[in-house]
């Protein structure tokens, strides 16, 4: 029996699909086919703005923009030959490429067999048989940089903490996931516990560490409870131990909880933390692989990075070096967020443009607004602007645009997000969780957004953008870690691509976007009004009042701009300028 | 005790003979569990044992579409393997009653990944 999926993907051609589904359905009644083929209207699938587009299963041909006089062509080939109609088909490329997430939504993370059974383990076997020096080598070939954001080729931080001499060494997990919009590392950690244990060990006897230590953020509960579980399994089927695989490499392993603070994602604070100590950064030299936690060299990996480590091993080095660009290997995770259709995590080899990323595999913007930029590298990084979507992702390509790749945080903004909010935004996010050690970042972010508020509440004079670009020079310049050197990278790349929305907010008065609630003023079009009340009763300050009979107004003196009233009308009635 | 690397072959050539051939996935992540997948779990299991069905119904982690949580895969022999998206009591009821049993697809669920 065949299965027709059916969807309109344009979003807009519900009584046409409507149509179709009936006049699909009585031909195959009147030809007495009805057993032969089952009709499914389905949510998603998998094809964006290419009309009404039917799936049929099990061949998996597309056909797409199709009609009523298609009807009688698939019936017949398709149905009952079960040929395929070139003229019609559509070839759909598979963007997305799992290595990371090779077995999440695949195997049950509470169990160790279902992981055995998908090669698990095998690449620690096969490390522990070739001996650190060629672990490392095989590193080297496979190119994997870490996935934390900064990009640090993986092979030569561990040969680096492997060099320096020590009876004592320690390998960590930094699992303190905490960019707004960011949850990959989450997902991987609650997915598949058992490959970033695997890929810990792994870099444990490569840097020759006996101990290792995951550090996930308290906000996580059901990623430390499985992480947890697939320790206590390890441990008790002789998998974490001594003489691990008849190797002579013993190794063992704990979790520390974060306290929910940003910075201690920070190497050099994550270290004091681990230690119960409070989160601090310290200046680097010395650098954690010479003296790290309890004074001993210490190599901190990401989990991304770590999940990825026992594919390469498995595989080899030279098997992932192909995948990706000549600069960035591999594939990176994103969490694909915002005014997007289908938010969640993708995996795309590096050198796929952002413009794939968001449309072919995301399905495009909500409510097929226009995209205004993309967000990438949460709080450190910046806003990529539309004219650059055709941009490989690569962790240099990205920073030549002013942002980074980070943790991998992909937020998408449409032409109702005002550039100097967004900014705002972010800076305030920086700005609690500044330590509070050094001056530029305390003092430099604070000062940066009073400017930004200043600006947002139509307050702004001209020379506030100079002073921002000053503060945050001298923030990138003289903060003592990441956190505040890389503060104030969303405001500058904002002002560099957004500096007429910066302007239209400092001279005009005015927010392009209609957010900042200070900058708008909301009216009601009279002859739209229904009087249907609506507006007034989602008005939180009640500023909206009127009949059925007059209509209604707005009293601007009481409105707080909130975009309530303009949401809830069915009429378009709500004006705000 | 130590396993040796003759143990780990010899458990992943158990683990992988015999794979169930009627199964039902559940995302259970976070960002499934949050959506709901803990009452959909339980009425899949539920309704299996109702109709006494040979189908192994378990978690996995999250597959990606966190937007169409809970998601569950059904893979049950003389039916196309299928994502089904916003699942919830209800819908999790007609899997097994529609999909599980009569071998049809449930309507407006289904999402490709």
């Amino acid at each position: 029996m065949k299965r027709i999926l059916l969807q309109d993907t344009n979003g807009s051609l519900k009584k046409e699909l409507r149509d179709f589904h009936v006049a699909f359905s009585s031909y195959l009644r009147d030809n007495n086919l009805v057993d032969k083929a089952q009709v499914v209207l389905v949510s998603d699938i998998g094809v964006y703005n290419k009309g009404i587009v039917a799936k049929v299963l099990p061949e998996g041909f597309i056909y797409v923009n199709l009609n009523s006089a298609n009807i009688a062509e698939i019936v017949d080939k398709t149905v009952v030959k079960g040929e395929k109609i070139d003229a019609l088909s559509f070839e759909k490329k598979n963007k997305q490429m799992r290595l990371v997430l090779r077995n999440c939504g695949i195997v049950d993370p509470e169990s160790i067999e279902e992981y055995i059974a998908a090669d698990g383990y095998q690449g620690l076997a096969n490390a522990l048989a070739m001996g650190p020096e060629k672990v490392i080598e095989e590193m080297k070939k496979s190119g994997l940089r870490g996935r934390g954001g900064a990009g640090f080729p993986t092979w030569m931080k561990w040969n680096i903490t492997r060099g320096v001499k020590g009876d004592e060494k320690y390998i960590i997990c930094n699992g303190d996931e905490g960019d707004p919009g960011a949850y990959m590392d989450r997902s991987v950690l609650e997915g598949d516990p058992h490959s970033v244990i695997e890929g810990l060990m792994i870099g444990g006897f490569a840097v020759g560490a006996k101990h290792g230590i995951f550090y996930i953020r308290a906000e996580y509960p059901l990623a430390v409870e499985r992480i947890q579980k697939a320790i206590d399994v390890c441990r008790s089927k002789g998998i974490i131990g001594q003489n691990i695989f008849g190797s002579g490499f013993d190794f063992d392993v704990e979790i520390r909880l974060g306290a929910g603070a940003f910075v201690c994602g920070e190497e050099t604070a994550l270290i004091a933390s681990v230690e119960g100590l409070r989160g601090y950064p310290r200046p680097r030299p010395p650098f954690p692989s010479v003296k790290g936690v309890w004074g001993k060299p210490t190599v901190i990996n990401n989990v991304e990075t770590l999940a990825n480590i026992p594919y390469i091993l498995f595989k080899g080095g030279a098997e992932f070096g192909k995948v990706g660009t000549e600069g960035s290997k591999g594939t990176k995770v994103f969490a694909l967020t915002g005014k997007v259709k289908n938010s969640g995590l993708v995996e795309v080899p590096m050198g796929t443009t952002l413009r794939e990323i968001v449309f072919d595999i995301g399905g495009g913007v909500l409510n097929n607004h226009a995209i205004k930029a993309i967000q990438t590298g949460g709080p450190s990084g910046g806003m990529i602007p539309s004219q650059f979507f055709d941009t490989a992702v690569e962790y240099e390509s990205l920073q030549k645009l002013g942002s980074i790749m980070g943790s991998g945080g992909m937020i998408v903004m449409d032409e109702f997000d005002c550039m100097i909010d967004i900014s705002k935004f972010y800076l305030g996010f920086c700005v609690d969780e500044s330590c509070g050690k050094c001056a530029p970042c305390r003092i430099g972010g604070t000062q940066m957004l009073a400017i930004l508020k200043k600006i947002s509440e139509g307050k702004g004079e001209p020379e506030d953008m100079v002073k921002l670009n000053q503060i945050a020079q001298a923030m990138q310049k003289a903060s003592l870690c990441g956190l505040g050197q890389t503060a104030a990278n969303p405001v500058l790349s904002t002002m560099k691509y957004f500096e007429d929305e910066y302007k239209a907010h400092v001279i005009d008065k005015k927010c392009p976007s209609c957010k900042c609630p200070s900058l708008v003023v909301y009216s009601i079009n009279k002859e739209r009004c229904t009087g249907c009340s609506l507006c007034a009763r989602n008005c939180p300050v009640n500023a909206i009042s009127g009949d059925r009979q007059s209509k209604y107004t707005v009293d601007t003196a009481k409105c707080i701009g909130c975009a309530n009233c303009y949401e809830a009308c069915k009429f378009n009635a709500i004006v705000r300028q | 005790m130590a396993m040796t690397r003759e143990e780990l072959n010899k458990l992943k050539s158990a683990a992988q003979s015999n794979p169930p051939r009627n199964w039902i996935r559940v995302g259970y992540s976070t960002c499934g569990v949050a959506a709901g997948a803990k009452e959909v779990l339980d009425v899949l299991n539920e309704e299996i044992k109702a109709h006494n069905m040979d189908v192994i119904v378990k978690k996995c982690g999250c597959v990606g579409l966190c937007s169409a949580e809970p998601l569950v895969e059904v893979n049950i022999e003389g039916a196309p393997r299928v994502f089904y998206g916003k699942v919830n009591k209800d819908v999790a009821r007609r899997i097994v009653d529609e999909h599980v049993c009569q071998k049809k697809l449930v309507e407006n669920h289904i999402y490709e990944i």
